[in-house]
């Protein structure tokens, strides 16, 4: 074989693997989709397959943007933010497991909804962000390579550590945890033994709601200076997001692993050209989705769905 | 039932109101607009019908998936390929065989587009609801991809500027024609596809096609038992629904959307509004034709609307409220009558 | 069952520990609970028996805080209490082993016992606490274990540790027998009464079986059409005058022995048909294989039905029946083996296969796989058939409606017309539109699995005669059952399944239930 080809094709693969840059905005995607997925995976254990996770990270990105940019304090962005996605999810849990609307009809319908008020609502308020000062752990931060991408972040990213932490514990250490995960896998056992199903998963949505929305003002407030929001920015995470739930087995650590797996596919969109490779910009923008697309494939097949999944619960109809 | 409906409707009437005259718009001008931009001016009728085909079709597609339970949201994207690969073989040729041959690839293409859910639903378990909404995306970046190449859809023309991407203008020998009527000009797109709708009805409700269809959608072990296969019921219906949306997008095309030109945000939203005429009408076909006009005269009332200085984006608004409002009151009464069974059963 | 009765006469306090006072319940019309007022004694095995719609569930449902009663009080130590919900019931001291397990099974032991408890979740406290209850009831299962790694006998400790977990004062157990082998029946109710009712406790069992009624309890309450009928001490009754009283009226023989439960052997074989003489096979099942889940289902099952024969399946649940019943139905592939039709070979889990085959079915579970609920009676009399109700596709809706209405007729259907939707007709109705549906497609094998399973003594005495008079008419019919009696009364042939696979078969007059328990426990002969 001859080696220049062998090293023609190693050399881009090593300017990925050592590019600084690279890291950084893998670590960026993955922490926003982090946000949504963590929120979705507590809403799916409940049984709730909930599209409207788009809509959340949408009304916090821009809850957020406005009230930052109106206050001056990135701080106020980051709890209307989680507010926004609150309200969201109030809509949905209490349309679909209150008046049992179809759980996709509702999430459909929010997310158009959402995004179409966002975009009046921007016309017309057209906010501006900066992105918020970073936080260096000093020594670490210095680390080649991933230092600053771990370490080196806007503060707000570091956010994701508390979430992922709140996520785990109330779901496996606690007995309201332990009662979402039953009413995803049996509502009428749950049922049987006094545990009120449906208020758990109206409670699960608006733990995702509060997750997705600070995922969507983190979005805004920590990562991309904005002139007017744009939607374009949001982009489809939230959907991503539950396929990052689907990869990882409905388990906390594959979903974190997925939303790594999927921010490296929209850094590698964006370095593609800084390496070298002029891919026409539409086909390297299909590239995420496309990988979202081919990796939930691999993976639905292969792992096992809380059984109650996206089927609603009414008493004594089952 | 009916109180409830007006009740429903006018809460997200004055909603809507209120959201304008809160950011500082006059609301009083939005109705005036929105009829005299779907109904009330001349020539306006033809344009408002001419919207409602697409959107119809775009429904029957969605009607035909939901009776087997099947939840397909790609229809922008289906409808975005159906168009796509209708103008690639439209602009290329002429006359009317062209024409009719660009318009039945463009309903394959979306097939073709949509069977590529139902394939990874049944091989890899893959839900639709998310397989199906990636593909949209995946959809827009490929046929913007097609619009930069000349030799796929980009303008061959020498006169095109360089700036603009769109695919070549149609033959005036391969447009659909119109009908005129009263001053107004309608598509044969519409008559097409009340048609269509016409025949979507039979199937379902009279034949044993539809029978099968309903006996998967309700209970699929015992369609498994009696000779229906789930897979494959699935597959057809799914792929029906993206040719649907795929002639969808060639009627576009070929009756003078984007004046004959494929332009990136062809579909422009059709394919989503078209999925909540579905949800509106409940899941019949003949409701679906009404409201699909309702919503096509939305959106030729909005292009009125910036004369009085609103933003059209107020008309998404204004529509999702009318989808929550026309979705609730079945809703209530249903929650209504099992709170009464309730507490008879000590519930909580 | 073994003849040693562990009833006795309970030790009979003046005061009782419960009393239920003129409860009564209405569903729209009809009277779920009719002025019900008993009392239950402290250290006694109350029996309650009824047929299926009796009113016991209700009752107990009431008690357990699922069900608000329309009126009437009930009263634990001349306490009046109100119940509100499960838990409100199980802090005044009811408590429920159900007859669907409510547990959950992808969780553990540990995680299900402390499930909708008020307890702070401690994983080390509640380990302790299963081991703990484990103990002192006799009742020891591995606290890590998954639910669905577990028998039936296990997970049915489960929901007894869940229930004595709370310390009731009254326990209630809803038809336990019903998933359990004999072997774990047999030591089910020492437990009750050593364990459980000897500490002051009282234990209410609702059953619909007289046997295990007469064998286990101390006092009998027979409840008939919501209403309290009789009220007996277990030593001064027996078999046929609980029968009487349950039913409200003389018992044909034949119903008899579906009703009674008994544990005596029927004289009179079944009189239609003698032993067949055709010997060929109809249904051969070779070597049947089926794995669920890394689990083994179906190991090497051969099996063959003869025309004009009804062959018993007998064996308790869980045992490969229901895997069976779907392979047949065309919903399970088989791993290995053949099933084969007056020797042509059917495909296994194609779509339509077995019922093109000639295979009917009449499952066990009618709203899984018999029925679609929301479509009409006559769409449901037409399932498989359509095609001869249509012309070039177009059903023809007056053709569907006419023999819809025959078979109404026929098999003496009630309903609302063959337009009313399925769910509108009750459990037995719906039975026997299945039974019609399944009969009108002239098929070469019927098999019905717990066919009577939930029905009134009315509709089984129809369910029993109609499976006889198949059968005279030529149909190799496959009877699975768990219930032993059923078998015993219907077939010509009984073979016993167990662990999937069949231990032993036996003609009808071989058969004693002794030998059968023995098969059904897994032993051999």
């Amino acid at each position: 074989m001859d080696p220049t080809i062998f090293a023609s094709a190693f050399t881009p693969l090593l300017n990925i693997a050592s590019s600084d840059t690279m890291y950084q905005s893998m670590i960026r995607f993955a922490v926003v989709l982090a946000f949504a997925a963590v929120g979705e995976l507590v809403a799916e254990r409940a049984g709730t397959l909930n599209i409207s996770a788009e809509a959340m990270l949408i009304s916090g990105a821009f809850t957020g943007a406005v009230v930052s940019d109106h206050t001056g304090h990135i701080a106020f962005g980051l709890i209307c933010g989680m507010l926004a996605g609150v309200i969201v999810a109030a809509i949905q849990a209490n349309l679909s497991h209150r008046l049992t609307i179809d759980q996709f009809v509702v999430g459909l319908t929010l997310n158009l909804f959402v995004l179409g008020l966002a975009l009046f609502l921007d016309a017309r308020f057209k906010p501006q962000t900066n992105v918020a000062t970073k936080w260096r752990v000093p020594g670490l931060a210095n680390i080649p390579i991933i230092g600053e991408a771990l370490y080196g972040q806007p503060w707000p990213m570091y956010l994701i550590l508390p979430t992922v932490g709140a996520s785990w514990y109330l779901l496996f250490r606690t007995r309201w945890g332990l009662e979402v995960r039953a009413v995803g896998e049996n509502p009428q056992s749950a049922d049987v033994t006094g545990i009120h199903v449906n208020r758990r998963r109206r409670q699960s949505i608006y733990f995702a709601g509060l997750c997705s929305g600070l995922g969507g003002a983190v979005l805004v407030l920590a990562q991309i200076p904005i002139n007017g929001f744009e939607a374009g920015h949001v982009g489809l995470k939230g959907i991503i997001a539950i396929g990052a739930v689907i990869f990882g087995g409905w388990t906390l650590r594959g979903t974190l692993f997925g939303c790594l797996i999927f921010g490296y596919f929209f850094a590698l969109q964006q370095a593609l050209p800084s390496i070298g490779y002029t891919i026409n910009s539409q086909l390297s923008g299909a590239l995420p989705y496309l990988a979202a697309l081919a990796v939930t494939s691999i993976f639905a097949a292969r792992t096992r769905q809380p059984r109650a999944l996206a089927q609603p619960f009414i008493r004594g109809l089952t | 039932m009916v109180c409830l409906y007006t009740l429903f409707i006018g809460i997200a009437l004055i909603a809507s109101a209120v959201l304008v005259w809160a950011t500082g718009g006059d609301w009083r001008a939005v109705l005036p607009a929105l009829i005299n931009g779907s109904i009330a001016k001349p020539g306006r009728w033809g344009q408002t019908l001419t919207e409602a085909a697409p959107l119809l079709l775009v429904a029957l597609g969605a009607i035909v998936a939901t009776r087997m339970n099947l939840v397909n949201i790609g229809q922008e994207g289906q409808l975005l390929i159906g168009a796509a690969s209708a103008a690639m073989i439209a602009t290329r040729g002429s006359g009317i065989f062209i024409l009719i041959f660009s318009i039945l690839i463009g309903a394959l293409g979306g097939a073709i587009w949509s069977s590529v859910a139902a394939v990874l639903k049944y091989w890899r378990k893959v839900p639709e609801v998310v397989s199906t909404l990636l593909m949209v995306f995946i959809a827009t970046q490929l046929t913007g991809f097609l619009l930069t190449k000349k030799s796929l859809l980009l303008d061959r023309s020498a006169d095109r500027p360089n700036k603009t991407q769109t695919s070549g203008q149609l033959a005036a020998n391969t447009r659909l024609p119109y009908i005129h009527i009263f001053g107004n000009d309608i598509s044969i797109a519409v008559p097409i596809s009340v048609c269509i709708a016409l025949i979507v009805v039979f199937l379902l409700n009279r034949t044993i096609w539809g029978f099968k269809l309903d006996m998967v959608g309700m209970n699929a072990r015992v369609a498994q038992r009696f000779g229906v296969s789930e897979r494959s019921a699935g597959i057809i219906a799914l792929a029906i629904g993206g040719a649907l949306a795929g002639l969808a997008g060639s009627f576009m095309f070929t009756s003078g959307t984007a004046n004959y030109r494929y332009t990136p945000g062809f579909a422009n939203n059709v394919g989503w509004e078209g999925l909540l005429v579905a949800l509106v009408s409940r899941n019949q076909p003949l409701v679906a034709v009404v409201i699909a006009l309702v919503f096509a005269g939305l959106r030729t009332g909005s292009s009125f609307l910036a004369s009085t200085g609103i933003q059209r984006e107020i008309v998404d608004v204004v529509r999702a409220l009318l989808v929550l409002a026309l979705l609730l009151p079945p809703a209530y009464v249903f929650l209504r009558g099992n709170l009464h069974r309730d507490k008879n059963r000590g519930g909580k | 069952m073994s003849e040693v009765r562990t009833s006795g006469t309970g030790a009979q306090a003046s005061v009782p520990l419960v009393e239920l006072t003129n409860i009564s319940k209405r569903y729209g019309d009809i009277a779920a609970c009719d002025n019900v007022t008993l009392s239950m004694y402290p250290g006694q095995i109350h029996g309650i028996l009824g047929e299926n719609g009796a009113g016991k569930s209700t009752l107990m449902k009431v008690l357990i805080g699922l069900v608000k009663p329309d009126a009437g009080a009930i009263s634990m130590n001349g306490v009046v209490q109100n119940i509100t919900n499960p838990q409100s019931a199980a802090r005044i001291g009811f408590g429920m082993v159900h007859q669907h397990f409510s547990l959950v099974e992808e969780l553990t032991v540990w995680e299900n016992v402390l499930l909708g408890e008020e307890l702070k979740f401690d994983r080390a406290r509640a380990r302790v606490l299963v081991g703990e209850i484990g103990e002192r009831f006799g009742l020891t299962v591995n606290p890590d274990a998954r639910i669905r790694d577990l028998t039936a006998g296990l997970r049915q400790r489960v929901e007894l540790i869940k229930c004595l977990r709370h310390d009731p004062r009254v326990v209630i157990l809803d038809e336990p027998t019903s998933v359990l082998t004999p072997a774990e029946s047999e030591q089910l109710f020492p437990t009750l009464r050593e364990k459980v009712a000897i500490e002051g406790r009282c234990v209410a069992l609702v059953s619909h079986k007289l046997a295990e009624v007469l064998h286990a309890t101390d006092v009998i309450t027979i409840m008939r059409q919501g209403r309290v009928i009789e009220h007996h001490e277990t030593h001064q009754t027996d078999a046929p005058s609980l029968a009487r009283a349950m039913v409200g009226r003389e018992v044909s023989l034949r119903s008899q022995h579906a009703v009674l439960g008994a544990s005596f052997v029927s004289q009179s074989a079944p009189s239609e048909s003698t032993s067949t003489t055709d010997a060929t096979d109809v249904l051969q099942i070779a070597d049947a294989c089926v794995s669920l889940g890394g689990v083994s289902k179906l190991k090497n099952l051969n099996l063959g039905v003869r025309a004009g024969e009804i062959l018993g399946l007998a064996g308790v649940e869980g045992n490969g029946q229901r895997e069976l019943g779907d392979v047949l139905s065309s919903l399970l592939t088989l791993d290995s083996g053949l099933i084969s039709i007056d020797g042509t070979i059917v495909r296994t889990g194609k779509p339509g296969s077995m019922s093109r085959a000639g295979i009917a079915v009449i499952p066990e579970d009618r709203h899984d796989s018999g029925v679609v609920l929301t479509m009409s009676v006559a769409a449901n009399l037409a399932l498989q058939r359509m095609v001869d109700f249509s012309h070039n596709g177009v059903i023809d809706e007056v053709l569907l409606f006419e023999s819809a209405q025959q078979l109404i007729d026929e098999f003496e259907i009630r309903c609302d017309g063959p337009n009313a939707p399925l769910h509108s007709l009750s459990g037995g109705n719906q039975q026997r539109v299945v039974l019609a549906r399944e009969l009108s497609a002239k098929p070469k094998v019927l098999v019905a699995a717990q066919p009577t399973r939930g029905l009134d003594v009315g509709a089984i005495e129809f369910m029993s005669d109609r499976l006889e008079r198949a059968a005279a008419s030529g149909i190799a019919i496959l009877l699975i059952s768990s219930d032993l009696d059923e078998i015993l009364h219907l077939s010509h042939r009984i073979s016993v399944i167990s662990s999937g696979t069949i231990v032993g078969t036996l003609s009808r007059q071989e058969a004693t239930m002794e030998q059968l328990g023995l098969l059904m426990g897994g032993l051999a002969l």
